[in-house]
């Protein structure tokens, strides 16, 4: 830096110091700003990867692995065979897939008859893997009596509430599955309700339970099969790569086994998350023009009435483009320190008051379902440093292009002018 | 399976009443283990093969309705109901070969098959369902069966059998009662129970007579026990057995024949 | 000091006109975008509330006592003797609220091709009066509505796509009947409609009452439920409860349920939207706030000497309060009618013609009703009023510190220029 550049970055820090309230004024402005547009933005983010994760949790996973046409016949000719299956536990293994997986569960669907002494109810059956189920499904935490299958269960069954209900069962009771096995045969098999629990998404408290995949295929005649292997990974961003890995790795099973994304098993909730995601962006164009102006207009403030310590400056032999450059850095530091202030204010706020969520159920106390999503009132923020960084570096181009007009403002002083003029 | 016992008298059925009158009865009543004896009784219920005519009337809260009925049918796994009045429904038929269940519609002249998801509605508007059809095996397959009482019960000598369902047999019920007669191994009642001990239905045997050459309980009540104005009863007026029946017979184009 | 205090408000933001631009424009931006965004809530619960209930149930119902939670055949109004169909549904219609009513049989069965079998609900709707009270038979997009008397039937396109089946094509249906028997008759498919939402594209049939009667041993005054269409939503209880009134003890036994009854998780969603809003204001008011402090606290600041003029002539120390926040009053004014301006052409294009915005979202299903992927706006009308005062209260809270501030300006030392 040049003799001069360091004179007009001292005369810029000198000026923000000599005026405290004023420079703290402006700069509380742009602070409350930056810190509302890192709350905010995480706490979308966290709703958004919330409402996500509870989907593919309880549905397929953000990938899954089915027979190319199982998601349109829903029927057990088209399953994924034991070598079919191995060869996605050996896609499994990739570094790609390594990285991002979080879980993966196989899953054997069917639907059938589930009946008690008391009568008989269409159930969507699922058979599942209890100890690769625990780390994914979230329906273990929906317990309302009893428990969650354990892994050496056999014949037992995680029945939704109303199901159980209406069927007169509880915790132990003996009832029977009846379904069309893979001979094309009406098959009975008796299970005991292990547990039974409310998700709050009627269609699954009223027609949905799990059994123990062994079980199930044990029923169906189809040892060692599955309908779907689905993956949970640690992020939804993660789902391109992964997905790309995956059918590399399974080129060779095309005829047998097919990679979808949630978007494509949930089209519903990818529909939901899209409009969401519109609204959001909508909301902070809204709030980032707002914070523009609130910032263009403290660091006009600050220039328009030092009209005569500009005209001071230029007595003292700087030349109006100096004036103008000084101005300018006087604005870019007071930006970018309110930034970062206000970047890590906003993160320390979240993090210290709403790390483990921000409780929203004091405004919405019931089950809210959308696109076959419960929504948990308890948003959890997620910092994303690239979203995060994108408001600082958006604060930071509002304040360089307001401190423009200002710095502007500046070299068109007049001294005489200025010098006359008595604050 | 709402009852195995019950079925043999629905669909499956003519078999049901159709206990081998004094012949077999000695041979049952020669037998003192419970598992031996109530599979007798189960086996002359369900005779080879047989053929009659049987009504079902049913009494619900919402309407009474009777309705005549032909039989045919062989072992456990087929059977065929053809309706012969009232004439509103004369000519359906039900098909019962295997897991599968189909009805015939004559007003339409259409076979249907009945989907899985149908399988829990109730069969001819009675008190029995098209899975109870379906789900139909001995006894002696899904239970453990013990001799509960054997004595005396208003002034005639019976056994009580206790079924206990097996550890997985695929049944719905806790435990079902079952009361036969020694003197000629006529059921009287069977009683179902869930697991909490609740009675659940009721299914009474009665007007023992002979058809066919055979003492049979030619009619028969089911009693649900939550509604007990209710109930279902099936009658036989003519039964013959070990008729000339083949698989062949219990097909989608006899189904179809009116005749 | 005579003048009108919005004349000296005007005067003194006159005095930097560009900066109180720059204000005025920053609130008349929030006061945008509050409006526009809850325009666009409102919509949206709108849409919900809308599709929903308009959808099938309609807003509001009227059937037997015991028909839910099973809907049992049996269970129709009036029990086993019926009603008089017509007058109840006239009764119904007449409520001011109620813009149409109509008649419904629902029973459960098969719908056949004889090859492939679909189980569902077979709806019986008077088409011509149906058409009025929900939207079903308006999603028919092959095809036509059944007609009247004709054993026709409309099915969903999920169910037209496993059986096969298209307009034209004969169909069984088969379903148990109210005395026991089973119901079963040839009907030709006349359309298919496509709702977007499984549950009736796969599970539901609609065919003409008098025909579903015929099918399920009806006779024509026994129906399951009377469903009407309440044009403005949030009237459904009112109606709901002069209907049970009108009815009275005397008419059939008789429910009469509005959708926020059986549609509860759509009011839980309503009321979220609308604290939500509130959470806006404050959002984004609690951000002005400072913009508008900021030049209330630099224009009292540049009209120090004038204030310790004021004071050192005698005048108290209110004058100088009033005439700040006057200033501030004025500011908001402007703000709002520069909000105004801004918001209500997009408001009125919005709300004329909704945005198509298929080419970022499809539809998609919340709180079980149907949402369209257009950008569907209600007219904030309470929020256009409850935002302006919003905007004013700001303006005049940011202007509190800066007014004090100037009545306590030290009139000696501030003249001396110190």
């Amino acid at each position: 830096m040049s003799a001069r550049g360091r004179i007009r970055l001292r005369l810029a820090l000198r000026n923000l110091r000599r005026h405290k309230r004023r420079s703290l004024l402006s700069g509380s402005a742009m602070i409350l700003a930056m810190a509302l547009l890192v709350f905010s933005r995480t706490i979308a983010e966290g709703g958004h990867e919330d409402w996500i994760d509870g989907g593919v949790r309880m549905g397929n996973g953000h990938v899954a692995v089915e027979a190319p046409e199982y998601r349109t016949r829903r029927t057990l000719d088209h399953r994924l065979s034991p070598e079919a299956r191995a060869a996605v536990k050996d896609a499994l293994t990739s570094e790609v897939l390594t990285e991002r997986l979080v879980a993966s569960a196989p899953r054997l669907m069917i639907q059938g008859l589930a009946s008690s002494s008391s009568g008989a109810l269409p159930a969507l059956i699922v058979g599942i893997d209890p100890e690769a189920e625990r780390a994914f499904s979230a329906l273990d935490e929906k317990l309302e009596d009893g428990r969650w299958l354990e892994p050496d269960d056999h014949l037992r069954a995680y029945v939704g509430a109303r199901l159980a209900g209406r069927l007169k069962l509880k915790e132990g009771s003996r009832f029977v599955l009846t379904a069309q096995d893979a001979a094309g045969d009406i098959t009975g098999q008796m299970v005991r309700v292990a547990g039974t629990f409310r998700s709050g998404i009627p269609e699954m408290d009223e027609g949905f339970l799990q059994i123990p995949l062994t079980t199930a295929q044990e029923w169906l005649g189809v040892p060692g099969a599955s309908t779907s292997e689905a993956l949970l990974l640690r992020n939804s961003r993660d789902v391109g790569p992964v997905r790309r890995d995956l059918a590399a790795s399974l080129v060779d099973w095309g005829d047998e086994a097919a990679v979808i994304e949630w978007r494509e098993s949930m089209p519903e909730l990818n529909a939901a998350v899209r409009m969401d995601d519109w609204a959001d962006y909508v909301f902070h164009i809204m709030l980032f023009v707002i914070a523009a102006t609130a910032i263009i207009n403290t660091i006009l403030m600050s220039v328009m009435y030092r009209t005569r310590e500009f005209g001071v400056l230029r007595a003292l032999g700087l030349e109006r483009g100096e004036v103008g450059r000084v101005v300018f850095i006087e604005g870019m530091i007071l930006t970018a320190i309110s930034g970062l202030v206000g970047m890590v204010l906003g993160a320390a706020v979240v993090w210290i008051f709403f790390r483990n969520g921000l409780d929203f159920s004091a405004i919405w106390d019931m089950e809210m379902e959308a696109a076959g999503v419960v929504i948990d009132p308890v948003i959890v923020p997620r910092f994303h440093w690239n979203q995060i960084l994108q408001s600082l570096a958006f604060i930071l181009v509002i304040g360089s292009l307001g401190s423009i007009y200002p710095a502007w403002r500046a070299t068109r002083i007049d001294v005489a002018e200025a010098m006359k003029f008595e604050e | 399976m709402r009852g195995t016992i019950a079925l043999a008298a629905l669909a499956s059925a003519s078999l049901a009443l159709a206990p081998q009158a004094a012949a077999q009865a000695a041979a049952c009543a020669g037998l003192s283990d419970p598992t031996e004896i109530v599979d007798c009784v189960d086996r002359i219920m369900r005779g080879d093969s047989s053929q009659g005519i049987s009504t079902m009337e049913v009494v619900t809260e919402n309407w009474d309705r009777a309705m005549e009925m032909q039989v045919w049918s062989l072992g456990t796994d087929h059977a065929l109901v053809r309706i012969l009045s009232p004439r509103k429904d004369a000519g359906t038929a039900t098909l019962k070969a295997g897991t599968e269940i189909w009805n015939y519609l004559p007003r339409v002249d259409r076979t249907i098959k009945i989907p899985a998801s149908l399988m829990s509605a109730s069969w001819m508007g009675s008190h029995f369902t098209n899975d109870d059809l379906v789900k139909e095996s001995r006894l002696i397959e899904d239970y453990e069966i013990t001799l509960a009482y054997e004595g005396d019960r208003d002034g005639i000598d019976v056994w009580e059998f206790d079924l206990i369902p097996r550890p997985e047999a695929p049944v719905v019920w806790g435990r079902i009662a079952y009361q036969v007669r020694k003197s000629d191994t006529m059921p009287v009642w069977a009683r179902y129970y869930d697991e909490d001990g609740e009675l659940v239905r009721t299914m009474t045997f009665f007007d023992y007579r002979e058809l066919g050459g055979r003492l049979v309980p030619a009619a028969m009540r089911v009693v649900p026990e939550d509604k007990p104005d209710e109930y279902t009863e099936f009658r036989y007026s003519d039964l013959e057995f070990d008729v000339e029946l083949d698989e062949e017979f219990f097909s989608l184009r006899r189904l179809r024949d009116t005749r | 000091m005579k003048r009108a205090w919005w004349k000296i408000g005007w005067r003194n933001l006159g005095r930097n006109r560009r900066r109180s631009l720059i204000t005025a424009i920053g609130l008349a931006l929030g006061y945008s975008a509050v409006v526009v965004m809850t325009g666009l809530s409102r919509g949206l619960v709108a849409e919900m509330i809308d599709n929903g209930t308009g959808m099938l149930t309609g807003q509001l119902q009227v059937f037997a006592e015991d028909y839910l939670p099973d809907r049992g055949i049996y269970d129709t109004l009036g029990g086993r003797d019926g009603i008089d169909v017509d007058a109840l549904v006239a009764q119904v219609d007449g409520d001011p609220r109620v813009t149409a009513a109509a008649p419904r049989v629902y029973a459960g069965g098969l719908v056949s091709t004889g090859a492939a079998t679909a189980a569902g609900v077979v709806l019986g709707v008077d088409p011509e009066r149906e058409i009025h009270v929900s939207r079903l038979l308006s999603y028919i997009d092959e095809g036509r509505a059944p007609t009247p008397g004709q054993y026709e039937i409309a099915i969903g396109r999920e169910m037209a796509r496993q059986l096969d089946a298209s307009p034209g094509d004969e169909v069984i249906v088969v379903a148990p009947g109210a005395d026991g028997s089973l119901g079963n008759d040839l009907f030709i498919v006349s359309g298919i409609f496509g709702t977007t939402v499984t549950e009736l594209d796969l599970g539901y049939a609609v065919a003409p009452i008098e025909v579903v009667q015929e099918l399920v041993a009806l006779p024509p005054e026994r129906i399951h439920e009377i469903a009407a269409r309440v044009d403005d939503p949030w009237a459904a209880n009112d109606a709901a409860t002069s209907l049970r009134i009108a009815i009275g003890p005397d008419g059939p036994a008789a429910d009469v349920r509005p959708w926020t009854e059986f549609r509860p998780e759509m009011v839980e969603y309503a009321n979220l939207a609308t604290s939500m809003e509130w959470m806006l204001i404050v959002f984004v008011f609690g951000m002005a706030i400072w913009g508008v402090a900021n030049t209330m606290l630099m224009s009292s600041f540049e009209r120090r000497r004038e204030f310790a003029v004021l004071l050192a002539l005698g005048g108290g120390p209110g004058l100088i309060v009033r005439s700040v926040l006057a200033e501030a009053l004025v500011l908001g004014a402007v703000a709002l009618a520069g909000g105004v301006l801004m918001t209500l052409p997009v408001l009125v294009w919005w709300s004329t013609a909704p945005p198509d915005m298929s080419w970022v979202y499809g539809g998609f299903t919340m709180a079980g009703g149907l949402m369209r992927p257009i950008l569907r706006v209600e007219w904030p009308t309470s929020m256009i009023f409850i935002t302006a005062g919003a905007m004013f209260v700001t303006a005049l809270l940011a202007a509190l510190y800066p007014a004090w501030r100037s009545a306590r300006v030290p009139p000696a030392d501030t003249l001396a220029g110190r």
